[in-house]
């Protein structure tokens, strides 16, 4: 066995589990057990906790061994524009309203690629909140606000 | 009243605060109001989810409420916390009298089993009582006990041996059962469910014993003979079964309970809309086809008097009270 | 024969202009809808369900029938086309299902979805109307012991989704199990792992999950090497199944319906099991099983047979107890509700019409979805040709209008953003979702069942090994250990956990 992991990859899973597992066993430590009759809200949580803890150190120990993929390019501007659009869209569509919130969530979202240009990515916008509005809140009556108390009108 | 509405943002997050802040200005700026109303559709917050019993008793009143307004009542279902999300939701809400919230019994309840509600229970504009569901204790079809005073008998005197069946922490069934353990004083074991689904299929397959439920869910299996009625914690008898006795004749009067239901307003929402509303109430819970529904169901629509803000408040703060030291004594709370 | 005229009833009813008129509405809608990435057929029947209160009593349940099934079509389409499972039973479909798409197969994965559906649902319809009264009756057998045991079959069977590192796929089970923990406990109402936010005091959102580790960790992976390659434009194939293809899908399709008429039988979680046991069980039949993960026609057409019969037969419990077997049945019981017909075990006798009519419509839901579905493959299979950059941007904002949908939530929203990326780090760490999501689900079964089982045993855990049921269910999960552990014992001491790397 090398000082060094040779799977780096699974290197970084065992110890992306521990760091889980540590979390979870973390916040388990304020519940009870219980008993066997009345088993308590953290009598579970504990033993899982204490299970992918040990798996983690398995699936580490083995990255000493084994060969693997690398980790590989990380698509940072996919996770800078499209995890955000979710967001956006929860925080605004009871202020803003449900049409202008979901037209920014889309301009957002098509930012992700480096293929869309500035025009096509407006013209989606607009077709996509439009079909939508027509979808789910005029046929289908989702009791969205259309437009939120935010706006002026 | 921007400054009392601001206590309602329990939430910390600044954008929260914003928005309440938008919405306080909002209420100033329309100081002009009564006239038209209402101008536009109405949401009613419904604190549970689409098709329980609470929402339909909520979609049966909004139609025919539509009818009396003239403008349409949308309900949506805002589920979570048992009810607390969407009564919390409401209370943040613009005081315009365009969002409404019907809530049953759990409005009182999470009073005492919420220690930290983002919002005062008691900090609602009132509309009216729509309905009070009533409960009947049923037990699995091979239950020995012959009547009610047997059952309580039997419960007594086997409480290591029998189990009660509730649908979750303040669900309807589980303050039955903590009315039920205080009223004749014995510790047995209950099992919670998440919800009267698994805790009725355990029921008709007799792995629990017994249940206190509302009529909504139990009339049909009581009729099929799916399983057993021993007594109903109303005052009267009920109609659909004139034969099943009231707890009180049973011994048992501080059995006594319902689910009630009541339509309440953000705090400030002006008293000529919650009025407005208080009549369309009137009008929908006089409704023949309303009524035969909610006979159908095991209840009936409140009456007149009792579809009003005054009486929403008074039931309000006495279940309020009722409830404190049965939840305090049983030691169960839900946060 | 009683069965027959009641099925002549049923039939008359469920052939009246108006109801055709109104299943079809109803299939359809509930495919367009269910098709649209990030909706299930839970989410839906959510947002459908007020359309159908203006309706007569019949007609709004055979129209809610058929969003139910027409979503679930809907649901799998998505899944195999773009990997965006609304539902715990298309997760599994999403497996081998995407991995078609992408080798240009996806016409024949539709086809082979649409068919296996159809068969199962045909044949399931038809065990509800014969068995129905006497299914119940093992239905109300399943107590808290038996379904805990069922559960550990469930999970046992888990392992056999991984087609890499066994160890990293109990690995997910296990996370997955803590994720399914999160919200209020049911027997002390103890909040556990929301960290302050009461939003998620009733549990993480499956939706918001299964978006975010399925769908936009594939997103996000398909947004990495925009600059050196083409983006993922999937190759069209052939539309149809070949000769083979069908050969290979009679066995699945055949025992996936058997496992899913089963299981969907039991209230409370069997459903959800049927795909998985289907998949679990093909893998281990197949000649092949290194195909599996990478585009097996079997891992199609036996789950989505599963599932799909598995929705048929949980109508069993509701039809005849009046108890709901998941959220969808509750909605519909509901409904039923408003209509002024309370769901009790008188229904059949009480409104044969509704009862018989509700039974056959089912069957002429299914033939309209997969007359609807199969021309309808030509044009889901363009839609792969959008080059993706445009598809992506309307997915998003179909997922979030879908979530959001379900209880008006924003944290939920919140939550498909933080397992986005918890998905994408777990794709690049070579960490399988299905996995994760199995145990997402099962995991609060398995807690409930265990807990609940130990109470009314007083606490002694014989209680799972007394009863036959129980027992019967744990052995087999022993039995699949064996299986599964044997082969690999008899390679060497380092490839124990290497199950076919690839």
């Amino acid at each position: 066995m090398s000082a060094k992991p040779t799977d780096t990859t699974d290197a970084a899973a065992g110890v992306f589990l521990i760091l889980v597992a540590v979390f979870f066993g973390w916040q388990t430590t304020g519940l009870e057990t219980g008993t066997s009759l009345r088993m308590g809200p953290g009598y579970f949580p504990m033993v899982l906790s204490a299970l992918l803890l040990i798996m983690g150190v398995l699936v580490l120990v083995k990255s000493f061994k084994g060969q693997g993929e690398r980790i590989g390019r990380i698509a940072w501007r996919g996770l800078i524009f499209i995890l955000p659009a979710p967001i956006f869209f929860g925080l605004t569509v009871r202020g803003l309203g449900f049409v202008p919130s979901l037209f920014v969530t889309t301009l957002i979202a098509s930012q992700a690629s480096v293929r869309m240009k500035p025009l096509p990515a407006l013209v989606l916008a607009v077709l996509v909140t439009v079909l939508s509005t027509l979808v789910f809140s005029y046929a289908l009556g989702l009791p969205f606000r259309r437009f939120g108390p935010w706006l002026p009108f | 009243m921007p400054g009392a509405y601001a206590e309602f943002l329990g939430g910390n997050m600044a954008m929260k605060r914003i928005l309440g802040a938008l919405c306080a200005a909002t209420v100033l700026s329309s100081a002009a109001f009564a006239e038209g109303y209402p101008e536009r559709t109405i949401t009613m917050v419904v604190p549970f989810a689409a098709g329980g019993p609470t929402d339909t008793v909520a979609r049966l009143v909004a139609e025919k409420m539509s009818t009396d307004l003239g403008q349409q009542i949308v309900v949506e279902n805002v589920g979570g916390a048992g009810g607390t999300l969407g009564a919390g939701n409401v209370a943040k809400a613009e005081a315009d009298g365009y969002t409404i919230l019907l809530h049953h019994i759990g409005m009182a309840t999470s009073a005492t089993l919420y220690r930290n509600l983002p919002y005062d229970p008691l900090g609602f504009e009132y509309v009216g009582l729509v309905t009070e569901v009533p409960m009947v204790m049923v037990a699995r079809k091979d239950f020995p006990a012959a009547d009610f005073p047997a059952f309580v008998e039997y419960v007594k005197g086997n409480a290591d041996k029998v189990t009660m069946a509730n649908a979750g922490i303040g669900a309807a069934s589980h303050l039955c059962g903590m009315l039920f353990q205080s009223a004749i004083d014995t510790q047995f074991v209950t099992v919670p469910y998440k919800g009267t689904g698994p805790a009725m299929t355990d029921l008709l397959g007799g792995q629990v014993d017994f249940m206190c439920d509302q009529t909504t869910n139990t009339t049909q299996q009581i009729t099929g003979g799916t399983i057993k009625a021993y007594a109903a914690t109303t005052p009267e008898r009920l109609a659909i079964f004139p034969d099943l006795p009231t707890v009180a004749e049973g011994g048992l009067p501080q059995m006594e309970v319902s689910i009630w239901h009541g339509i309440y307003a953000p705090h400030g929402t002006p008293a000529e809309a919650t009025g407005r509303l208080s009549t369309a109430l009137q009008f929908a819970l006089a409704d023949p086809g309303v009524t035969k529904a909610m006979a159908d169901l095991g209840t009936a629509p409140s009456p007149a008097a009792d579809a009003t803000p005054a009486a929403l408040k008074t039931k309000l703060e006495t279940e309020i009270a009722r409830w404190k030291p049965v939840i305090e004594a049983a030691g169960v709370y839900a946060d | 024969m009683d069965l027959l005229s009641n099925l002549a009833l049923g039939f008359s009813v469920a052939s009246s202009f108006e109801n055709l008129f109104f299943c079809l509405i109803g299939v359809l809608l509930g495919t367009l809808i269910g098709v649209l990435p990030g909706i299930g057929a839970t989410a839906t029947i959510a947002m459908l369900l007020p359309i159908t209160f203006q309706l007569e009593p019949v007609s709004s349940l055979i129209m809610l029938a058929g969003i139910y099934y027409g979503a679930q079509y809907g649901g799998s389409t998505t899944a195999i086309l773009i990997n965006m499972p609304g539902e715990s039973s298309s997760a599994v479909t999403a497996i081998d299902g995407y991995q078609m798409a992408r080798k240009g197969r996806a016409g024949i994965a539709l086809a082979t979805a649409a068919i296996g559906s159809f068969f199962a649902g045909t044949v399931s319809t038809f065990l509800v109307a014969i068995f129905a009264p006497p299914l119940t009756i093992i239905a109300l057998k399943f107590g808290a012991a038996e379904y805990f045991s069922l559960m550990v079959l469930g999970l046992v069977m888990s392992i056999a989704l991984a087609h890499g590192s066994i160890l990293k796929a109990l690995a997910m089970v296990v996370l997955g199990l803590l994720l399914g923990m999160v919200g209020t406990d049911v027997y002390t109402g103890t909040p556990r792992f929301i960290m302050g936010v009461r939003e998620f005091s009733d549990g993480l959102n499956f939706v918001a999950l299964a978006v975010g580790v399925f769908g936009i960790a594939e997103i996000l992976r398909n947004l990495e090497d925009e600059h050196d390659r083409e983006m993922v434009t999937n190759q069209v194939g052939s539309l149809w199944p070949r000769r083979e293809d069908f050969r290979a899908m009679i066995g699945p399709i055949l025992r996936g319906t058997g496992i899913g008429s089963i299981l969907g039988i039991l209230p409370g979680g069997g459903a959800i099991l049927a795909a998985f046991a289907s998949y679990t069980l093909e893998k281990k039949v197949s000649k092949n099983p290194k195909e599996f993960g990478h585009g097996a026609i079997a891992g199609v057409a036996g789950p989505e047979s599963a599932n799909n019969a598995g929705a048929q037969t949980s109508f069993i419990p509701l039809l005849t107890l009046g108890i709901p077997a998941n959220p969808v049945m509750a909605l519909m019981i509901g409904a039923m509700i408003i209509q002024g017909i309370v769901p009790g075990p008188n229904v059949a006798t009480d409104q044969p019409r509704l009862f018989w009519g509700i039974i056959a419509s089912m069957w002429i839901g299914n033939l309209m979805l997969v007359v609807l579905n199969l021309p309808l493959i030509g044009l889901w299979v363009k839609l792969l040709k959008v080059p993706y950059y445009i598809l992506f941007p309307i997915i998003m904002a179909m997922c979030s209008i879908g979530v959001y949908s379900v209880s008006s939530n924003t944290f939920d929203l919140y939550a498909v953003a933080f397992f986005g990326l918890l998905g994408y780090a777990m794709t690049k760490l070579r960490f399988e979702p299905a996995p994760l999501l199995l145990g997402f689900v099962l995991g609060p079964l398995l807690e409930e069942n265990l807990r609940r089982a130990m109470i009314l045993s007083r606490g002694d855990p014989s209680t799972f090994v007394s009863r036959p049921i129980s027992l019967t269910l744990l052995l087999m999960s022993l039995g699949v250990l064996v299986l599964v552990f044997l082969p690999a014992i008899r390679k060497s001491r380092d490839e124990v956990f290497i199950e076919s790397e690839g």
